[in-house]
């Protein structure tokens, strides 16, 4: 057992580690997958029907990286819109990643700018979700095994959009629609969502936030997603205040 | 301005959009602490994202119709129950394929 402290099998140990927690943020998301790969090919098909050139599809996937970003900008994009109307569109549409990434601040605020550039570009919707829940109790925020498990849920989701992204691109819709395929990418997300509704603050800021989703739904540059974050936000606060007023229980 | 120059400032700036909402707070967040008590609450916005992402799909309304009944609202339906039951995600997915496949096949057959 003495050789555990020679710097090779340290080395060792330590990449054992890091493949450990990948592969558990690989676990975490697999749900999120399945939805990734069918809103992948559904964004491939919309950017080749939309008029763009496969290349310019491809090019627009591979730097955008975003699909609800994407097809918001698609039409825009096909009637020749000033471009900052795309750019100010596109703001709006991402802006529930602002508050994400503060949710994602502690874990990674002691990385090099260029790292937290690289992990933040890569944090797409069912990553975070994948992350936060896990690790919101951690006691110690900015572990290797938080980083390689962000990691493990982020590095796979991008090779499938891209690759996903170019069927579309190239092979136009692949199933059926009236298989309605694309409903198993929201069963895929209900799939990821139910076993993280555990406690009654949680339950009831899913509640709040799915009433206004369902009510805001037709609201323009996905507004109404973003404000069924907030109020979920405000709900799970007001939840937990009223559960425990010293914030003792959970 | 040529089509070509402007598809690609088009994708451009959507890139740089998307850059600037996901690493805006991972960057420059040492500047603007948040108190501790908003940021414990941000737990919460993963799940309020995703289940604003599905609710729409299950139930949707227009302006035009007004709400409007969709057979996955209740394969959905399936879908929990199932999950109660295994806790499987597998098996949430296909139970509402499948049960959304065998309603409307019901459906054609009244």
């Amino acid at each position: 057992m003495s050789d555990l402290l020679t710097p090779t099998s340290a080395l060792h140990a330590l990449r054992e580690q890091k493949r450990a927690a990948f592969l558990l943020g690989l676990r975490a998301i697999a749900p999120g997958l399945v939805a990734l790969t069918i809103w992948g090919v559904v964004t491939g098909v919309a950017m080749s029907r939309s008029g763009l050139t496969d290349q310019t599809a491809a090019a627009m996937s591979l730097l955008v990286y975003a699909g609800s970003a994407q097809l918001t900008a698609l039409p825009l994009m096909a009637a020749g819109a000033p471009l900052w109307l795309i750019f100010a569109a596109g703001i709006i549409v991402n802006l529930r990643f602002v508050i994400f990434g503060a949710a994602l601040h502690p874990y990674f605020k002691d990385l090099p700018w260029a790292k937290r550039l690289f992990i933040g570009y890569l944090a797409v919707d069912i990553a975070f979700v994948a992350f936060m829940p896990r690790f919101h109790d951690a006691p110690r925020k900015g572990t290797l095994e938080q980083h390689w498990f962000f990691l493990g849920a982020v590095i796979p989701s991008w090779f499938l959009w891209q690759v996903t992204s170019l069927i579309g691109i190239s092979l136009g819709n692949v199933v059926p629609e009236s298989w309605s395929i694309d409903f198993a990418a929201t069963l895929a997300l209900l799939a990821l969502m139910l076993p993280l509704t555990n406690t009654r603050p949680i339950l009831l800021s899913v509640l709040a936030a799915a009433v206004v989703a369902w009510v805001a739904q037709t609201l323009p540059l996905r507004l109404g997603l973003l404000a069924a974050v907030v109020v979920g936000i405000i709900v799970g606060m007001w939840a937990e205040a009223q559960q425990s007023p010293r914030g003792a229980l959970r | 301005m040529s089509d070509t120059v402007y598809l690609y400032s088009a994708i451009l700036l959507l890139a740089l959009c998307v850059v600037l909402c996901r690493t805006g707070y991972l960057v420059f967040g040492h500047y603007f602490p948040l108190p501790p008590k908003l940021r414990s609450a941000l737990r919460y916005a993963p799940l309020a994202a995703l289940v604003a992402i599905i609710v729409p799909d299950v139930l949707p309304w227009t302006v035009q119709t007004g709400p409007q009944f969709d057979l996955r609202f209740l394969a959905v339906g399936v879908s929990v129950l199932v999950f109660l039951v295994t806790r499987n995600a597998l098996l949430v997915i296909l139970s509402g394929m499948l049960a959304l496949w065998s309603l409307r096949g019901l459906l054609l057959l009244f």
